[in-house]
C-alpha cells in the first residue's frame, strides 16, 4: 500500500511542481493527437454530411463499412503503416517511421471512420424538414451542404471531439509508428505502457492522471454542446 | 387566362402508396385558389410538386407555359416560395431566417436587409429581427416563414394551412399579407386549408381534392357508401343518384343545392327525408343548417328563407334535393 501512496504522492508533487518531463510527454500527445483529429476531421465531416444528404447506391456498404472500421484494432492500424513506413516498405524512402508524422498519420486513419459515421448520423438525426426547407428556399446543392453543415454543427463537434477522444487514449499506432522517442514522438500513452516497466511508475501515474484530466475536460467541455444539439 | 400551372395526367406515390392522380388541372396566374379537402387528400404532396420538391411519377407538369425539366430545378425553386404547415427555421435570429432566400440568391447585404425588414413588417412582426427563432410561437413561427417566403418576391407563394398556428389577430394578418400579395403585385398564391369556410372566403377559385384527385364538388356533405342501380348507400341513408353513374365510393350533396320545407314536398326533387334541425350558423352572411337525417347534413340558405320559414333548433324540417345536386367519385 505504501509503494502505492508514495508514487501517487511523487506523481501529484510531479504534476503541481511542473516537472518539464512529465510535460513536454502532454503537449507532444495533445499536438499529434491534434493535429491528426484536425487532419481527419476535414475529410471525414465533409464526407459524412455529404454522404448523409445525398442518395446513392452503395451508401448501405459504405456505412457498413464504417462501422467494421471503427472496431479497428489501433495495433493493426500501427502494423500496416509500419510495413507502409519501414526502410523496405513502399513508402520507406520518405522516412516517416519513428516520426511524429507517422503517428499523427496513423492515428488520423484510425479516428477517420469514426468522425464520418458520427457525422453521418448527426446529419441523418438532423431535423427532417431542414433539408426540403433549403430546397424550397432555392439553396443549390452547395449551399445545402454548407448550410446543413452549420445547422448541424453542434452534433458535428460532438463527433470531432470522440475522434479526438480516441486518439488521444490509443496506444498501440503510437507505439509502433512512434517509437516512443523522448521529446519527438513519446506521448502519455506510449510512455504510461513503457518507461512503467523501466521502473517510473510515478512518472507513468501522473501521466495517467493528465491523460484523464484532458479526457474528462473534452467532455465537460462538450456538455452543454450535447445538450443543445440533443 | 394565364396559367400558373397545368397539369396534364399527373401521377405521384411515395413508395407504392398512391398521393396523386390528377387528369387536368389549372392554376391560373395573379389569382389566389385555395386547394380544399381532408387530411391526406393530397394537400400538401400537391404544393410540393408545385413548390418543384418533388417530380411527378407520370404525366406533363407546366409553369407558365413552359414544361418543367429537371436540369431548370434550382431556377424554377427560385420563382416560387413555399410556406410549410410547420416550418423550418435555422438557428438564429428572425433576420437571419427572413434574409435567407435573398442570400441564397446572392443579392447583397443592404437590399438583402431592406426587402427582410419589409416583407417582416407585412406579416405584423415589425420589431422581431433581432429575436432569437427559438423565443418564438407556434403562429409567429409560420409567420416569420411566410416573411422567408414574401422577401424574394416569388413569382407564385405557396402556403400549406396557414391557419393551423395561428389566433385570430394573425389569421387577420396572414389573410391580409395572402391577398395584398396577390392583388397588388399580381402574383398567384395557392393556399391548402381543410376548413372550406376559409378557403372560399379568401380564394378567387377554390380546388377540392379527395384522395389525391380533383373533384368537382364541394366536399361538404361528404359520405362513403356503395353505389348500386343509380341508389347510393351510406348505411344509414339510400341516397338517389343520376342512373348514368355506375361507379364511385364516395358521394357529397351541395349545400347550396338542398331545399328545406316545413312538409314534404310534391315535386320533382328525387331525394326526400324528415330530419331535425341541430344547429343554426351564419356563415358569410347566409344561414347555416345542420339537420339531422339519419346523417348529419348541412343546407346553406338566405338569412331571409330562415326567417320566412320560422326554422329553429330542435324542429322538425324535411331536406330533398335532386339526384343531380350530388357527385359521386
Amino acid at each position: 500500500m505504501d509503494y502505492f501512496a508514495d508514487s501517487f504522492l511523487a506523481a501529484l508533487r510531479l504534476i503541481f511542481q511542473f516537472d518539464p518531463k512529465v510535460y513536454q510527454i502532454v503537449w507532444i500527445s495533445l499536438r499529434i493527437s491534434l493535429t491528426a483529429t484536425v487532419c481527419a476531421a476535414l475529410l471525414a465531416v465533409p464526407a459524412g454530411v455529404w454522404s448523409a444528404s445525398t442518395e446513392f447506391t452503395g451508401k448501405r456498404l459504405l456505412r457498413q463499412s464504417l462501422n467494421s472500421l471503427m472496431a479497428m484494432p489501433t495495433v493493426m492500424i500501427g502494423l500496416i503503416f509500419y510495413g507502409l513506413f519501414s526502410r523496405r516498405g513502399p513508402l520507406g524512402d520518405f522516412g516517416l517511421l519513428y516520426t511524429p508524422a507517422a503517428v499523427i498519420i496513423g492515428e488520423a486513419v484510425l479516428v477517420f471512420p469514426l468522425v464520418m459515421n458520427l457525422a453521418m448520423t448527426a446529419v441523418e438525426s438532423a431535423d427532417p424538414r431542414l433539408l426540403p426547407t433549403l430546397r424550397s428556399l432555392g439553396a443549390s446543392r452547395v449551399q445545402q451542404f454548407g448550410l446543413v453543415l452549420s445547422e448541424t454543427r453542434l452534433s458535428l463537434l460532438v463527433a470531432v471531439a470522440a475522434g479526438f477522444g480516441r486518439a488521444i487514449g490509443e496506444v498501440g499506432t503510437a507505439m509502433m509508428l512512434g517509437g516512443n522517442i523522448q521529446g519527438l514522438t513519446r506521448t502519455m500513452t506510449t510512455a504510461i505502457a513503457l518507461e512503467t516497466n523501466k521502473g517510473e511508475f510515478e512518472l507513468g501515474l501522473a501521466l495517467g492522471m493528465m491523460l484523464l484530466l484532458v479526457a474528462f475536460s473534452v467532455n465537460w467541455l462538450l456538455r452543454p454542446v450535447e445538450r443543445s444539439a440533443g | 387566362m394565364k396559367r400558373a400551372y397545368w397539369l396534364d395526367q399527373v401521377a405521384f406515390a411515395y413508395a407504392d402508396r398512391p398521393a396523386l392522380a390528377i387528369d387536368h388541372l389549372a392554376i391560373h396566374a395573379g389569382k389566389v385558389t385555395a386547394l380544399i379537402g381532408p387530411n391526406g387528400a393530397g394537400k400538401s404532396t400537391l404544393l410540393n410538386l408545385f413548390a418543384f420538391l418533388i417530380c411527378p411519377d407520370a404525366g406533363e407538369m407546366y409553369f407558365f407555359g413552359q414544361p418543367v425539366r429537371g436540369e431548370d430545378i434550382l431556377a424554377l425553386r427560385r420563382r416560387v416560395g413555399l410556406v410549410a404547415q410547420n416550418p423550418y427555421l435555422i438557428k438564429g435570429s428572425v433576420i437571419d431566417n427572413v434574409e435567407l432566400g435573398l442570400k441564397l440568391r446572392g443579392i447583397g447585404k443592404e437590399q438583402r436587409r431592406r426587402s427582410a425588414m419589409d416583407a417582416l413588417e407585412r406579416v405584423g412582426l415589425g420589431g422581431f429581427g433581432e429575436r432569437p427563432v427559438s423565443a418564438l410561437s407556434g403562429g409567429e413561427k409560420q409567420r416569420v416563414a411566410l416573411a422567408r417566403a414574401l422577401a424574394s418576391e416569388p413569382d407564385v407563394l405557396l402556403f400549406d394551412e396557414p391557419f393551423t398556428y395561428l389566433d385570430q389577430g394573425g389569421v387577420h394578418l396572414v389573410e391580409q399579407a395572402i391577398s395584398n400579395y396577390a392583388r397588388k403585385s399580381g402574383k398567384t398564391v395557392v393556399f391548402s386549408t381543410h376548413e372550406r369556410l376559409q378557403g372560399a372566403a379568401l380564394a378567387d377559385e377554390s380546388i377540392s381534392l379527395f384522395a389525391g384527385r380533383v373533384v368537382g364538388a364541394p366536399l361538404i356533405n361528404l359520405f362513403r357508401g356503395t353505389l348500386r342501380d343509380g341508389v347510393f348507400d351510406t348505411g344509414k341513408l339510400a341516397i338517389q343518384v343520376p342512373r348514368a353513374l355506375d361507379q364511385g365510393s364516395y358521394l357529397a350533396v351541395d349545400p347550396e343545392e338542398i331545399v328545406l320545407s316545413p312538409n314534404p314536398l310534391n315535386s320533382s326533387l328525387r331525394n326526400s327525408f324528415p330530419g331535425r334541425i341541430i344547429m343554426i350558423a351564419e356563415e358569410a352572411g347566409r344561414a347555416r343548417i345542420t339537420i339531422d337525417i339519419g346523417e348529419k347534413l348541412h343546407a346553406r340558405i338566405t338569412l331571409e328563407s330562415l326567417q320566412n320559414l320560422g326554422l329553429g333548433l330542435g324542429k322538425n324540417v324535411w331536406v330533398s334535393f335532386k339526384a343531380t345536386a350530388v357527385k359521386v367519385f
